[in-house]
């Protein structure tokens, strides 16, 4: 899947102002320090999931896998999308 | 010190006090399965179909029949010239946003004061889910301050498609019936409620009082505006403020709402105040979590099991889930102690306690010193500008993209400004430019600043962007604008800011000059020393104006 749309969804969902794609490195953890994000940020990024492509995540812990980096998230939506 | 004269339960496990009591000493609960798309299967705690009154929404029939039938052998209270009515709703009649009918807590709070007889302004107090403990802690200061004789207080939410959706959208809840500080918590319950307490100051009526609130107290957590403190700083200092003589306390009842963090949160909160050792108690196994009317019902649950020399069972849990060890009361015990401290925590980082002692009370109230307030500094924000103590400040933009210009000049590093709500942006901002006018030393903790916040609208901008991310046919919850439907968020946010631990309290009043008396009681507390007060109005994104002063003994 397109890498640059998925951080171009990711800032629009979580208001990253000032943050663009380039920023964000494919394989950089999402969450601790860097792009500063919290637990209501993940619990978006379930939405975006669900919104965009059609997949449900089951739980919290489901969501810590997916949410590790780019580069897992673009993983799990190729074989997991719906829409 | 304030008096308690009578209470009133609806829940769906009765009508009436005696009845609830009943109940949960058989063990019941009303906790079961609903299926109802587009919301997810949930476990809740619903009221039955009932009558509305001609007039009112069913929210305010609720608040109304309370009031009434706790007010049963005080026929005359409610209506009385010196009786003010303090409402505690998170979201009131919010459903109405889906159908266009007003949502306003103003509007049902007058309504509820005029279906009383009672014409004093009403008080909405709306902290997250410790408004009824706050509710509780305003009515004993305006009755110790002399302000009122008497005060209703009444506590009441009704769940909606609004509410569940986004306690869903936290993933906050179980699909079970809730164990508090189990090791299998899976989170908590919601449930519907009304509950209604009757105070007063006066010598004679106060001859019957059952209960006596001792003290109370509120402190933010200065940490996230969703997830409670790793360290329990606002519960602890809360559970402090109150405590008291530690040999006295039967129980200590808990907010206990099953999730992972909140239990956690208080179990390290307990601890650290030392009462590890006090029986502990959580009534949400059977009532669920009932927001603005939990601090009301649980209290009056507490306080009626003590004088029938009882510490109730905590329903869900039977094996230690926490950290750190508490003495969780899993089933009915007996004591012959008569006090007992009421405990919650909130969004927005905020926490309440009161300890409540069986009887009528005991000591005369020393005459509170008449405090000096003066004004520090002041500031005014509106779409078109921004004021300084009456001097305007450069600026080019209006309307929303003068908030972001103000933050761009005066603030700059602080990303999360972009994920805040109108609301907290504007209160943000007005703080931020208010506290850097004084020049004092920034950012160092401190415990001794109130955070006092109003405003008309509470979070109805915010609640109507919410409301579109749940419409059937567009259903998807956004986490990040349910948790700005809570109006005190803005008060978090100021307070995670500045690392104030101070007091932070959010009313919603008719009008501005309704807020300055409830900022000036807020500064008679014994640990503060200053007050940020003001009101922060934002009804839609162009009609938003805030109005605040510091205040300093």
């Amino acid at each position: 899947m397109d890498k640059t749309l998925l951080k171009q969804q990711i800032i629009e969902a979580l208001n990253l102002e000032d943050i663009t794609p380039a920023d964000i490195q494919d394989d950089a953890p999402l969450f601790g320090e860097g792009l500063g994000l919290d637990s209501i940020d993940a619990l978006e990024l379930f939405v975006l999931l669900d919104k965009q492509y059609g997949i449900k995540l089951q739980n919290k812990e489901e969501g810590k896998q997916v949410f590790r980096s780019v580069d897992t998230m673009a993983e799990y939506i190729d074989a997991h999308r719906t829409k | 010190m304030t008096a308690i004269i009578a209470d009133h339960i609806i829940s769906p496990l009765g009508h009436g006090t005696a009845a609830n009591m009943a109940a949960v000493q058989e063990g019941h609960s009303a906790l079961r399965m609903y299926h109802d798309a587009p919301l997810e299967p949930y476990c809740a705690s619903l009221l039955p179909e009932m009558p509305i009154m001609d007039g009112l929404t069913r929210f305010e029939t609720l608040c109304v029949e309370a009031i009434r039938k706790a007010s049963e052998h005080y026929a005359q209270l409610p209506a009385d010239r010196q009786t003010v009515i303090i409402l505690s709703t998170t979201k009131g009649n919010v459903e109405h946003l889906a159908t266009g009918d007003d949502p306003l807590l103003t509007t049902s709070a007058q309504k509820i004061a005029d279906r009383c007889g009672n014409r004093n302004t009403p008080i909405v107090v709306s902290n997250a889910c410790i408004s009824g403990v706050c509710a509780l802690i305003t009515a004993m200061r305006l009755l110790e301050a002399g302000m009122y004789k008497h005060a209703v207080v009444v506590g009441c939410d009704v769940l909606s498609p609004f509410i569940i959706s986004g306690f869903q959208s936290f993933k906050a809840l179980s699909d079970e019936p809730c164990r508090p500080f189990d090791k299998n918590r899976t989170g908590l319950n919601l449930g519907e409620a009304a509950a209604c307490m009757l105070l007063t100051a006066d010598e004679q009526l106060a001859m019957n009082a059952y209960g006596t609130i001792v003290s109370g107290a509120i402190h933010n957590d200065a940490n996230h505006i969703s997830g409670p403190s790793r360290t329990g700083e606002g519960s602890l200092r809360c559970l402090s403020d109150v405590l008291g003589e530690k040999d006295k306390l039967a129980f200590v009842n808990v907010h206990g709402t099953a999730t992972a963090y909140n239990d956690e949160m208080e179990s390290i909160a307990l601890n650290r105040a030392g009462l590890e050792e006090v029986p502990v108690n959580g009534l949400k196994g059977f009532f669920g979590h009932t927001l603005g009317a939990a601090g009301l019902l649980e209290t009056i649950l507490s306080l009626h099991a003590l004088e029938k020399g009882l510490i109730l069972p905590t329903r869900g849990y039977s094996e230690q889930g926490t950290s750190y060890s508490v003495n969780i009361s899993s089933a009915m015990r007996h004591t012959d102690k008569r006090e007992f401290i009421k405990v919650l925590s909130g969004f927005g980082g905020c926490n309440a306690a009161i300890r409540v002692r069986l009887g009528v009370p005991t000591e005369v109230m020393p005459q509170q010193e008449e405090v000096t307030v003066k004004p520090m500094a002041e500031v005014r924000l509106t779409p078109k500008g921004i004021w300084l103590n009456g001097q305007q400040l450069p600026t080019t933009e209006t309307g929303e993209a003068l908030l972001t210009e103000l933050y761009r000049t005066y603030i700059k590093d602080y990303p999360k400004y972009f994920k805040m709500d109108t609301l907290s942006r504007l209160g943000f901002v007005a703080a931020e430019i208010l506290l850097q006018s004084i020049g004092e030393e920034r950012f160092a903790a401190r415990e001794d600043r109130a955070i006092v916040l109003g405003n008309r609208s509470a979070s109805l901008k915010n609640d109507t962007d919410y409301q579109a991310t749940i419409l059937p046919d567009n259903y998807y919850p956004s986490p990040s604008l349910f948790v700005y439907t809570l109006p005190n968020i803005v008060t978090g946010e100021i307070a995670i800011r500045n690392k104030y631990y101070g007091e932070s309290s959010f009313y919603v009043l008719e009008h501005e000059a309704d807020l300055l008396p409830l900022a000036q009681l807020a500064m008679q507390q014994r640990n503060t020393r200053s007050v940020l007060a003001g009101w922060v109005e934002c009804s839609t994104k162009d009609n938003w104006e805030a109005h605040l002063v510091l205040l300093t003994k």
